[in-house]
């Protein structure tokens, strides 16, 4: 670059700085309050991941423990829903849920002969 | 006792987490104070309207802090300039689009008329009326000239030259290579030279 380049890229930024020294205090007062705007929320992004941090440990640590304390040869435990599953979809249910009225007319004519007899 | 070693790591861990997120806030806020008012200056200049450039400074500031604050220090000023010259260009895209649409209902008006370089200056800090105009006429020529610039030139003359930017780092803030940078920088200190002869010797 010549010198005269030099010189007036010189010039140039010595203009600019003057002017941006010179930012009137209403100007300053505005930009103060977008970059606190800009900081809250970046404070409000940690706070929310910071408010998750115990939370998670401790959900970590009980697990950790659970799975210490109960070792492998509990894990037939995890099997009962199954057995659950299958009361549920035998054919039993299905049956008392297609007479869920007769059984429902049955238990209020219990409960009619209950109160008779007292 | 595993369980309590766990929880204890993990609430010694959110502690460091919060003090370095602490440690980077401070360096943010030192960061942001110390660029934002060139930075509006250079949006000013791109823009040609303060409270234009001045929404376009925040939310640069607001981008940099959510998407880049992880990031080393080093690395934001590139990265703050190339959020912001997105936006100015972004606001070029849709004043052009606006002026369309206003010369469709004959009310075209650019927003070039309805500012005053001099109105706009910046109050002076002691000195004398005589340098405050010479000042003020110095800037004035020197704006008009720097926004009439091809966008490219104009983004690497003030990356470069007001905000101090190396190579490097005006090439990452305008996404281009670093030949790009050289060869828009050396076209628009051309450009100025032929334009500001006058003013600027």
């Amino acid at each position: 670059m010549k010198k005269t380049d030099e010189k007036m890229a010189e010039q140039a930024k010595e203009a600019f700085d003057r002017s941006v020294d010179g930012l009137d205090a209403a100007t300053l007062s505005r930009l103060n309050r977008g970059r606190q705007a800009a900081l809250a929320e970046a404070a409000h992004s940690h706070q929310r991941w910071l408010q998750w941090m115990p939370a998670t440990g401790v959900a970590a640590a009980v697990l950790l423990l659970v799975v210490t304390l109960q070792g492998p040869g509990d894990l037939d435990v995890i099997s009962a829903p199954g057995t659950d599953l299958e009361i549920l979809l035998g054919e039993e249910s299905i049956e008392m849920l297609e007479e869920l009225e007769f059984y429902s007319w049955l238990d209020s004519q219990e409960l009619e002969g209950d109160g008779d007899l007292g | 006792m595993t369980a309590g070693m766990a929880v204890f790591a993990v609430s010694c861990t959110a502690k460091e987490t919060g003090a370095r997120a602490l440690h980077k806030d401070t360096q943010l806020e030192r960061f942001l104070a110390e660029v934002e008012r060139r930075a509006l200056r250079i949006a000013e200049i791109a823009v040609r309207d303060r409270d234009e450039a001045l929404d376009l400074v925040q939310d640069a500031m607001i981008k940099l802090v959510r998407s880049y604050s992880g990031r080393n220090s080093e690395e934001w000023a590139p990265l703050f300039y190339r959020i912001l010259q997105n936006g100015v260009r972004d606001w070029h895209r849709r004043q052009a689009v606006r002026n369309r649409v206003m010369v469709w209902f004959q009310k075209a008006k650019t927003d070039d008329d309805d500012y005053d370089v001099v109105a706009s200056a910046p109050d002076p800090i002691g000195r004398s009326p005589d340098e405050v105009l010479q000042n003020s006429e110095a800037m004035q020529a020197m704006e008009i000239a720097v926004h009439d610039l091809p966008r490219r030139q104009q983004e690497a003359f003030m990356l470069r030259t007001f905000e101090g930017l190396d190579v490097a780092g005006t090439a990452v803030a305008m996404g281009c290579s670093e030949g790009s940078v050289k060869t828009h920088y050396s076209r628009a200190i051309h450009a100025l030279r032929d334009k500001l002869g006058e003013h600027w010797q």
